[in-house]
């Protein structure tokens, strides 16, 4: 890890964003949070991250439409799904689309992480 | 939400609305109580079946005909005995009528006084060969006068066959005229009365019949009215039950008859059919909320995960960063594990208090809360499939009375109608209306989804039991069924509103309390 990963952090349950941001910092990692996906998008648009974490299920603009954009837009960055309910369907369409991986709550910040660094490895697509 | 330009149309049985003003319908416990009262009191009353009631009527007139039968038998002797009274009558009558002429003409002529006594003889041997038939018409001391007259008669005739002088002759000439002219009168009077008294007979009996049947139409009549008030009135009460029935009263038979027959036996047997249903109904309401629970959980699994994921996301990282954590932000993390915990509270809360089986109980409900607590039961399901539910409940709503847990179960079935309409739609919108105008009996709940619709032909159809439009597993095609079951349990009935492609609206009626001042 020669510079430090950009994530993302999206889910409209606050403390999710506000629990992750200092224990990924913490591992050295930059982390910006966001509570809709709409704001999300828009900071999409303007700043490249590496890896963003997105609730699937989120009013408005949901995860799975963040997943469509990163696709479309910024195939480089890789996109890993946080479910409340870890249906096997719901994990398939989110592979179907290219997410990188999922994460089913409830999970500790260390199984995130696990994610994480796997994508880190992982080449880009 | 209502399209003005579409048809209003009325799915709801159209019963008379009067009939539906039940206010505090009886609680089960209560309509068994009184249900079994009816019961033991039919039993109580005498017992008079319309079988006993045939055989009467049948016996009645079987002994009319016997009793018909029998006169016939016993008049028509008498009548023969009358015909062979005349027949003596008149043989008599033409014995003793050439005894007195021969008489004449022995006076007269001197001859033929043997043929006088011939016919004398022939007269009174008439009489005693005779005597037990005449004795059947006439009576013992007339025959005997009449035989002492004969007697008489022919002792004259021996004295002048026996030679006789001038004023013997005389006297017993007197006296043959005296005896003959009353031997013929009586056997003239005789023979006219007894064909008078064959006369009247002979006109009874051709008159006797014609009355006798129109005594037995009036009894035939009689009967057959009888009857058809008993069986055909009762046939036709128990046909507009079972219509009552099939319509969804299940208000029981109540007992007019003051005896029990077959028809009370029938009754009975029904209302015990009717506590069957009424059982069986409740079992499918209670089935229906267990299938709903099922649904329900899943979405409140789900809504489970976010706390506990934020409980365990602040555990751990106090955990992992118990040493360096300034206090204050230890603090906040301890107040949002608290938070998270009671919000989990709260979700299982909802539905454990929704899923939990308690005995009916009929009170005072505030129907804004109740459809509250419906709408967050379903949140979360409507929440996964991103389905919006929008509200529009006024503050003071007239109160309802109903059972807590039918009623919010009566909305959870209609919302999750609604939720399972628009799977597939992209913007599912739920729209929940309360409109309860002033001085109107009742007050309507109307959920309305912009899903697919429902298509005219299926809108009589949506409320049958075991109808569904969803694929083979989805649905029971109860939801509705059971919906409207219970909707008529509190009072109430359901209209549906749709076109397709604009979604529909089914709008709850349910009665309200009016507390009089």
């Amino acid at each position: 890890m020669n510079q430090k990963l950009k994530i993302m952090v999206v889910d409209d349950e606050a403390i999710v964003g506000k629990r992750l941001k200092p224990s990924l910092e913490s591992s050295g990692y930059t982390v910006e949070t966001f509570g809709d996906g709409r704001s999300a998008i828009a900071r999409l648009s303007k700043e490249r991250f590496d890896i963003v974490i997105t609730d699937v299920r989120m009013d408005d603009v949901d995860g799975m439409q963040i997943l469509e954009y990163v696709r479309a837009n910024i195939p480089q960055t890789k996109v890993i799904i946080i479910t409340g309910y870890a249906s096997v369907d719901l994990a398939r369409r989110a592979l179907d689309k290219g997410a990188f991986d999922f994460i089913a709550k409830p999970f500790k910040p260390g199984d995130l992480r696990t994610v994480i660094e796997k994508a880190a490895r992982a080449p880009s697509a | 939400m209502t399209d003005d330009s579409g048809h209003t149309m009325n799915k709801a049985p159209d019963r008379p609305r009067e009939s539906m003003c039940v206010y505090a319908p009886m609680d089960a416990a209560e309509r068994k109580s009184a249900t079994a009262g009816r019961h033991t009191g039919i039993q109580q009353r005498a017992c008079f079946p319309v079988r006993l009631r045939l055989i009467l009527a049948f016996a009645a007139i079987f002994v009319y005909c016997a009793g018909v039968t029998l006169w016939t038998i016993y008049v028509l002797p008498a009548v023969h005995h009358k015909i062979r009274f005349l027949e003596l009558a008149d043989a008599y009558r033409h014995e003793t009528a050439q005894m007195r002429r021969f008489e004449k003409n022995y006076f007269l002529y001197g001859t033929h006084l043997r043929d006088a006594l011939l016919h004398t003889q022939k007269a009174r041997s008439i009489l005693s060969d005779n005597e037990a038939d005449i004795l059947k018409v006439m009576s013992r001391g007339r025959l005997t006068a009449m035989q002492k007259s004969l007697a008489s008669y022919a002792a004259g005739l021996q004295k002048l066959a026996g030679g006789h002088s001038p004023e013997v002759r005389a006297e017993v000439q007197h006296r043959l005229r005296k005896y003959g002219h009353r031997l013929t009168a009586d056997a003239d009077a005789f023979s006219i009365q007894e064909r008078r008294a064959l006369d009247r007979t002979f006109s009874l009996l051709r008159t006797g019949p014609l009355i006798l049947l129109a005594v037995l139409m009036i009894i035939l009549f009689a009967a057959a009215w009888h009857i058809n008030r008993k069986i055909v009135t009762a046939l036709g009460r128990l046909t507009d039950f079972t219509e009552r029935i099939a319509a969804g009263d299940y208000t029981r038979i109540t007992f007019k008859k003051t005896r029990r027959d077959e028809f009370t036996q029938l009754a009975t047997a029904m209302n015990q059919m009717i506590d069957e249903i009424e059982k069986r109904q409740e079992i499918l309401v209670q089935s229906h909320k267990i299938r709903a629970i099922g649904n329900l959980v899943a979405g409140v699994a789900h809504e489970l995960n976010n706390p506990l994921n934020n409980i365990l996301l602040t555990a751990v990282s106090l955990q992992e960063n118990y040493a360096d954590l300034p206090p204050a932000e230890a603090l906040e993390m301890l107040a949002d594990i608290v938070g998270e915990t009671e919000r989990s509270r709260e979700i299982v809360r909802n539905l454990l208090d929704f899923a939990r089986q308690r005995e009916r109980e009929i009170k005072r409900l505030d129907l804004g809360e109740m459809l509250g607590r419906a709408i967050r039961l379903v949140s979360s399901q409507a929440r996964m499939s991103k389905i919006r539910i929008e509200t529009c409940i006024p503050d003071n709503l007239p109160p309802v009375h109903s059972d807590r847990q039918l009623l919010i179960q009566l909305f959870v079935n209609l919302l999750l109608n609604a939720v399972d309409a628009l799977s597939q739609n992209a913007h599912g919108r739920i729209a929940v209306t309360v409109d309860a105008p002033t001085q109107a009996e009742y007050v309507a709940v109307s959920i309305t989804d912009n899903g697919p619709g429902i298509p005219r032909r299926l809108q009589d159809r949506i409320f049958d039991p075991f109808f569904t439009t969803k694929p083979e597993g989805r649905g029971t095609g109860l939801g509705l069924s059971v919906s409207r079951n219970i909707i008529e349990q509190l009072g109430g009935f359901m209209r549906v509103e749709s076109e397709v492609g604009k979604g529909a609206t089914f709008t709850v009626y349910l009665p309200v309390t009016r507390v009089p001042h």
